[in-house]
């Protein structure tokens, strides 16, 4: 071990001297954009959504110049969706392969210790996935910017649909127990009671349960029209399935969180997703020129459709390059300025990053799924989603 | 005159020198540098070395295997942020740290040490389990998400003071407190008392006939073994500034276990080795394939099989020879291992 | 909600569902209980082997083969794994000094290498194969799924026939003598060293039994075979090594002590409840509700 770890320290501080004198040539070399995300673990579909968006943002920008004349390089590390490898990865990143830029986290653990250590070696990072409202609201970062929709987008829009769909439903609430689950659940109860429906009852079951059937006479006994849900990928298999199985599914509307049904887990749920609905900041049925291009991109190259997670991340990346294309540099405190405010297009529709909280604002739709795909079947704009900026650090 | 024990401690001593020297060298190399990650790298290394030295203590010495150890480690990383986030002193927050550990390892201990073999594997893994879940639960704790926020703390020692911010200063305090860990144990396994741990493994059927009480010995390893991880843990917060709850997951005991088994299981710097080879081992293997549960699996499966006294049985028996030139009436240790080929169950 | 309500609706199922989960435990703590109690070791990669059933069901169906004829394909296939695991991996260090902790540690890292290689093999996403007894009978208001009533009288078989053979065949005769005194059984002609890589290879083909079983209620994905590891040690401990009827008496009661709790308690003290009973039974009766087989 002992040579190892010389011979990585002596290359180290040998790498960071060539950084030095190659100072001048900077314009030339590449933009180094490190990824920290889960390729192993129970995350990795998840982690593998971002790096194939990732990898074909890279892929056209590249082919169209780069970003102000510079080649994009990405740099991947797994970090097995757990905050102390993440952040260790991380600082590799910011420290021994001297990245401009950070992203793909993944939990929520993870991007809140991500963020503190881009605060502490002064760089900036993104994530494309964590949907934990404090992110963007109390714990808030001024190195941390989030593309995708935060759970209080999604449960506005949701609930907004469901109150015309459904006026007035008793709606009987499943949530997964842990911090997560329990938030995004009191967020969308909160948003269904103002828009008038009526709860039926709450159950919080342990994560990785494996039958739900024990919480079902709870639910038959309480008669709901709606069933939400904020369970996730093999959990939400197992609860949606086996409804089915006992014939629950019939006369009952089941919605939930973005990632409760995902591509990664509606081929193993089958016929026992159909009529799932939730709202989310993406789909590949979205119905424009831009949309349509991406997603053939996408399939060309993974054989598999885009998910949020994977259309988000492909955003990302043009969203760094207007902003470094603006600010004329990779210099943080010059790219955070031109972060905050900007205005890009993705094949979602125009997001716009709050300066006030660095969350991206964005049209927000409401899904179904159809035949196993998931049909759009409402929206609302983005400033009708987003909520107050409750952010107060920066 | 020293008899075999001695001499292998003092064979492990001779290692220990070695490892402080070349992590000493890094410390020179990365301030010369100007390094930051592989100084925090290695600290952080040091910081799982001291857990999986809890874990040696425990199954190299009294033969019992905790699957749980990274509740101790959590517990101690917990009360540390707890108090960095009120009071951002490194003593206190040592002191909190220790003595919750404290605590925490008798209450444990008392529920662990009823039983023994391979059902205590099972009680220290169920018991890390049900605490962990706890924590992942606790909203005043940070749930799932962890606590972050910790201050970078300025260490105090006298009249001079040291930042947790800085990679060289904080490496050497973390180095200092790991080998001083490492010292402490090997000194308490040397004294009579320390010697009874090391019967229990031999043959634990005839230590209460010697005249002691093997539940004693056995909760004092346990305390210590648990006071140890507490203190490592604590240390966690300071480099990293935070905590969450997957530090006292399985995954942070079963790499402990991996280490012990790598470096080598009842020599103790085997353990401090084999901590600082895994962390080496996924660095490199982790940067060409994301399989790397695979590799490091096999490894440890051909040590547990083959390779049973780990890295360091495989070094440690030349340098004793070596040793023991000077005391011929002692030989090699062999017994303190996990060895095929001796006896029944 | 009335009081008629809370029993047709709530309590009633939960006793039933209850049982299917019941019998889903037992048999995946079969296996375990007789590698653990006749062989004396630890097989922390059982869970793993009952993915590996669980994911041959699912490739060997979306092939074109027949459920019923994957019953019998499935575990058959399992054997030559078991015996090769337990000649390589089992045999080597099965002699040494703390057999325990060694065979414990050494499937320890068979379970963390098979389930990275089966995501290697069959990729992160779960999957899951279609059920093969489709639709759910009502009686009296509790409605159970038909493929649910089927496992639970398969699963009754099952333990049936494997206690039928442990207990009442001169190979499970064989099996005993070989776990209770080894030298003794060798000298009065059992063949033992055959008679341990056989019941290994049996426990191992019960874990992929249940993996076929299970698949289409629990889906399939790489992580699976965690799932249900404590809560089998658990049944393999309260229900006493080795012991069938203990298995099957503990499954069946922590399955419904569990649904219980999670009813009156609430959900996240099933985990507590089901591990303080392991340390309860540890403490009090280490021999567990029946006692060890073959150590009588």
């Amino acid at each position: 071990m002992k040579t190892t770890g010389f011979l990585a320290a002596a290359l180290g501080g040998l790498l960071a001297a060539t950084a030095l004198t190659s100072g001048a040539l900077a314009q030339s070399t590449p933009i180094k954009i490190g990824v920290v995300t889960p390729l192993s673990g129970t995350y990795t579909p998840i982690g593998q959504q971002v790096r194939w968006g990732l990898e074909l943002a890279a892929k056209e920008i590249n082919a169209a110049g780069g970003i102000a004349g510079r080649q994009v390089n990405l740099i991947f590390e797994d970090e097995e969706a757990n905050p102390s490898v993440a952040v260790q990865k991380a600082e590799k990143l910011f420290q021994v392969e001297k990245v401009d830029f950070l992203a793909g986290t993944v939990n929520s653990g993870s991007t809140l210790a991500v963020a503190q250590l881009a605060e502490r070696n002064n760089k900036l990072a993104a994530t494309t996935v964590s949907f934990a409202d404090s992110i963007t609201t109390d714990k808030c970062s001024p190195n941390m910017f989030r593309v995708n929709a935060r759970a209080e987008q999604q449960s506005v829009a949701l609930a907004a649909w469901l109150a015309k769909e459904k006026p007035n439903a008793k709606v009987y609430y499943l949530g997964p127990d842990y911090e997560m689950g329990r938030s995004t659940v009191a967020a969308f109860k909160s948003s269904a009671e103002k828009t008038g429906s009526a709860t039926g009852g709450e159950v919080f079951a342990p994560l990785d349960s494996k039958d739900y059937t024990q919480y079902f006479g709870q639910i038959r006994a309480t008669r709901p029209q709606v069933l939400y849900t904020s369970v996730a990928g093999n959990d939400t298999v197992r609860l949606l399935t086996q409804l089915q199985d006992f014939g629950l599914l019939t006369n009952l509307t089941v919605v939930g969180a973005s990632g409760t049904v995902t591509s990664q887990n509606i081929g193993a749920i089958g016929a026992a997703a159909e009529g799932f609905a939730t709202g989310v900041g993406y789909s590949p049925q979205i119905d424009s020129p831009e949309n349509k291009k991406f997603v053939a991109a996408f399939r060309d190259a993974t054989k598999a459709d885009p998910d949020l997670y994977g259309a988000d991340s492909y955003g990302l990346l043009f969203a760094y390059k207007a902003a470094v294309e603006k600010a004329g540099s990779t210099e943080t405190d010059k790219v955070r300025e031109a972060l905050r405010g900007l205005t890009w297009q993705t094949p979602q529709g125009a997001k716009t990053i709050r300066a006030g909280d660095h969350q991206a604002m964005q049209p927000m739709y409401v899904v179904r799924v159809t035949k196993g795909k998931f049909d759009i079947i409402d929206s609302v704009a983005s400033d009708k989603a987003i909520g107050p900026d409750a952010c107060t650090r920066f | 005159m020293r008899d075999r024990l001695t001499n292998a401690m003092r064979a492990s001593h001779v290692l220990a020198l070695i490892f402080v020297a070349g992590a000493l060298a890094l410390a020179v190399i990365g301030a010369a540098t100007g390094d930051t990650f592989y100084l925090r790298l290695g600290t952080e290394a040091l910081i799982f070395a001291g857990l999986a030295l809890s874990v040696d203590l425990l199954l190299g010495y009294s033969g019992a295997l905790s699957l749980g150890q990274a509740l101790y480690f959590g517990v101690g990383a917990y009360v540390s942020a707890l108090t960095l986030l009120k009071v951002p002193s490194f003593w206190l927050a040592m002191l909190a740290a220790g003595g919750a550990t404290l605590v925490a390892s008798i209450i444990g201990g008392l529920i662990a040490n009823r039983v023994r073999g391979v059902y205590f594997a099972l009680i220290t893994f169920g018991l890390a389990q049900v605490v962990s879940k706890v924590v992942y639960n606790t909203r005043e704790l940070g749930a799932s998400d962890g606590m972050i926020g910790i201050p970078v703390i300025d260490i105090g020692f006298g009249p001079f003071s040291v930042s947790a911010g800085n990679p060289v200063g904080f490496f050497l305090i973390v180095l200092a407190i790991i080998m001083g860990l490492y010292w402490l144990t090997a000194y308490l396994l040397d004294t009579p008392f320390g010697r009874v741990l090391t019967a229990l493994k031999a043959n634990e059927k005839r230590v209460p006939f010697l005249g002691y009480s093997v539940w004693r010995a056995r909760m004092f390893s346990y305390v210590l073994a648990g006071l140890i991880a507490g203190l490592s843990g604590a240390l966690y917060p300071m480099l990293r500034g935070f905590v969450s709850p997957e530090l006292m997951f399985f995954a942070t005991s079963g790499n402990a276990v991996i280490s012990v088994i790598l470096g080598g299981v009842g020599t103790l710097i085997g353990a401090i080795y084999g901590s600082v080879l895994l962390v080496v081992l996924k660095s490199i293997i982790g940067s060409w394939t994301e399989h790397h549960l695979i590799v490091i699996g096999l490894i440890f499966m051909i040590c547990v099989m083959f390779l049973p006294k780990g890295l360091i049985g495989f070094i440690r028996p030349r340098l004793e020879e070596r040793l023991s030139e000077k005391t011929p009436d002692a030989t090699p240790l062999t017994s303190v291992s996990l060895q095929p080929g001796s006896a029944k169950p | 909600m009335n009081a008629l309500d809370y029993l047709q609706f709530v309590l009633a199922p939960q006793v039933v569902n209850g049982l299917a989960l019941g019998v889903a435990v037992v048999l995946v703590a079969l296996g375990l209980t007789i590698i653990f109690g006749m062989l004396d070791v630890i097989n922390m990669s059982h869970g793993e082997f009952y993915a590996i059933g669980a994911y041959a069901a699912l490739a060997l169906g979306a092939a074109g083969i027949n459920f019923w004829f994957l019953l019998v394909l499935v575990p058959i296939l399992m054997v030559p794994l078991g015996m090769a695991a337990e000649r390589l991996l089992i045999r080597p260090v099965f002699d040494s000094k703390d057999r325990h902790v060694t065979t414990l540690l050494v499937t320890f890292g068979l379970a963390l290498v098979v389930e990275d290689l089966l995501k290697v093999v069959f990729g992160p996403n779960t999957q899951r194969p279609p059920t093969p007894i489709p639709g759910a009978t009502e009686l009296a208001g509790i409605i159970v799924p038909n493929y649910r009533l089927f496992l639970i009288v398969v699963g009754a078989a099952i333990v049936s026939a494997v206690a039928y053979v442990v207990y009442r065949t001169r190979l499970g005769a064989m099996v005993r003598a070989a776990a209770f005194d080894r030298n003794m059984a060798a000298s009065l002609g059992v063949p033992v060293a055959l008679v341990y890589a056989g019941t290994f290879a049996f426990g191992v083909a019960l874990a992929g039994l249940a993996g076929v079983l299970l698949a289409p209620i629990y889906s399939v994905f790489p992580t699976m075979g965690r799932d249900f590891i404590l809560l089998a040690f658990t049944v393999v401990i309260v229900g006493g090594m080795g012991s069938i009827w203990g298995a099957v008496v503990a499954g069946l009661l922590l399955t419904q002590v569990q649904a219980l709790a999670s009813l009156v308690i609430s959900p996240v003290w099933t985990d507590p409840i089901v591990f303080g009973t392991m340390v309860a039974f540890l403490v009090f009766r280490p021999q567990g509700l029946f006692g060890r087989l073959g150590h009588a």
